[in-house]
């Protein structure tokens, strides 16, 4: 004798929850990925796969300095020091990385005037010049661009 | 009988099936000596450093491959213009004028506002502010975007259905989406750099040192980090929307939104 008999209809629809709740943790345990919760609700190989596909562009200036220590050392003598190299020189390009005699881009002007042409936006204390009031707009031929506070003769 | 017909049946179905999941899911080993657990990366920001030369802003367009139209930015600079009060309005500080002609990039065309009536100028570097509640994490139905434990803020491409959500949910402004990948973009601290023991591109690039960047569980010695801390009078950007953005400006002025 049984304690208490279910009817059917009951039977099936405990039947049925039975059945989602396992085609639930199946379908859970088959398509949460590997890495999911290893640092928080996501999946964590995201990282490592963010660093793998991303190649850094920029050298950075302790590449320079390995391959130009003199230039580096006069540059963090002077007021320029704050300087990255590629700042002024663009990017080191692969060419310049394979083949060292290819040059990298020789500054301008302009690139100067990017910085220190006058503007009340900029901090008062930063060196600034207004071009039509400067002795010429050709900054080198007077200024040492690594050393900007030595000056031709 | 039925059994085996069944049994061959979910057999011949799970083959191509976990094939397929075999190629979603495909694992990629961690980078070797790198573990996110063991830093925190923060960027800080002086605002009376900065010179606007938009050098970052390029920067970070050629490191990152940002698509080149004048409205895709991971960081850029804006230019704030307060003027002087009218006479006699009794204020202290006139209208506030702000504008960032293409992010900053090359540099700002000089303004039209006369010398005499400019109170006050100043240019502030925007960028991620890699909030501790952010916004857009929150938002993100697909958990595509995450908080890393090292203190940045990602997106997983694999994952970003592109729907938007965080766009608009981000108070700062600092995403948008890729017409290239059909994603949901932003900063990512250069992760790719900073994992290999190189400098955030901006950074790298940045002539005056108006950024400041390191690592708070690893300081080096004379951190620069820790210098701008002690050093400077620091606020955020919007507090008050409770967001607790990481980000530190330095010299920041209230009109800075």
């Amino acid at each position: 004798m049984r304690f208490f008999h279910l009817p059917p209809q009951i039977f099936r629809l405990v039947l049925l929850i039975f059945a989602i709740v396992v085609s639930y943790l199946v379908a859970r345990t088959l398509l949460t990925p590997d890495s999911f919760r290893k640092y928080g609700f996501y999946r964590g190989a995201a990282l490592a796969e963010h660093i793998a596909n991303h190649q850094p562009v920029f050298a950075g200036k302790i590449a320079c300095g390995q391959r130009h220590p003199d230039v580096l050392e006069i540059l963090t003598k002077d007021s320029h020091k704050s300087l990255s190299c590629e700042a002024c020189h663009g990017v080191v390009s692969q060419e310049h990385l394979k083949n060292p005699d290819s040059k990298m881009i020789k500054p301008t002007a302009k690139v100067c005037l990017r910085c220190h042409e006058a503007s009340p936006s900029r901090p008062v204390t930063f060196k600034q010049i207004v071009v039509n009031d400067h002795y010429s707009d050709d900054c080198i031929e007077c200024h040492f661009p690594h050393e900007p506070n030595k000056y031709h003769e | 009988m039925l059994a085996t017909i069944g049994g061959v049946f979910a057999g011949l179905m799970a083959l191509p099936a976990a094939q397929v999941l075999k190629k979603r899911f495909r694992k990629t080993p961690a980078p070797s000596g790198y573990d996110p657990s063991q830093h925190k990366w923060l960027m800080c920001l002086d605002v009376d450093k900065c010179i606007g030369c938009g050098l970052c802003a390029d920067a970070c367009k050629t490191e990152n491959h940002v698509p080149e139209a004048s409205h895709f930015f991971r960081t850029w600079i804006e230019r704030y213009i307060i003027k002087k009060p009218a006479a006699g309005s009794g204020t202290a500080r006139g209208e506030v004028l702000v504008d960032s002609p293409n992010g900053g990039r090359g540099g700002f065309p000089p303004t039209l506002v006369p010398r005499a009536e400019i109170l006050k100028s100043f240019f502030v570097p925007k960028l991620c502010n890699l909030c501790e509640a952010s916004p857009c994490t929150q938002v993100c139905p697909v958990g595509a975007t995450f908080d890393t434990p090292d203190g940045a803020v990602l997106v997983d491409p694999t994952y970003c259905i592109g729907c938007g959500f965080c766009i608009q949910a981000c108070p700062y402004g600092c995403r948008f989406l890729s017409p290239v990948t059909k994603t949901a973009e932003k900063c990512t601290l250069c992760y790719h750099r900073i994992t290999r023991g190189l400098l955030p591109a901006c950074v790298e690039i940045c002539p005056t040192h108006a950024r400041v960047f390191g690592d708070l569980k690893n300081p080096l010695e004379n951190d620069p980090l820790q210098a701008f801390v002690e050093k400077n009078k620091v606020h955020t950007l919007k507090p008050h929307l409770g967001t607790n953005p990481r980000v530190l400006y330095a010299n920041l002025d209230k009109e800075v939104r």
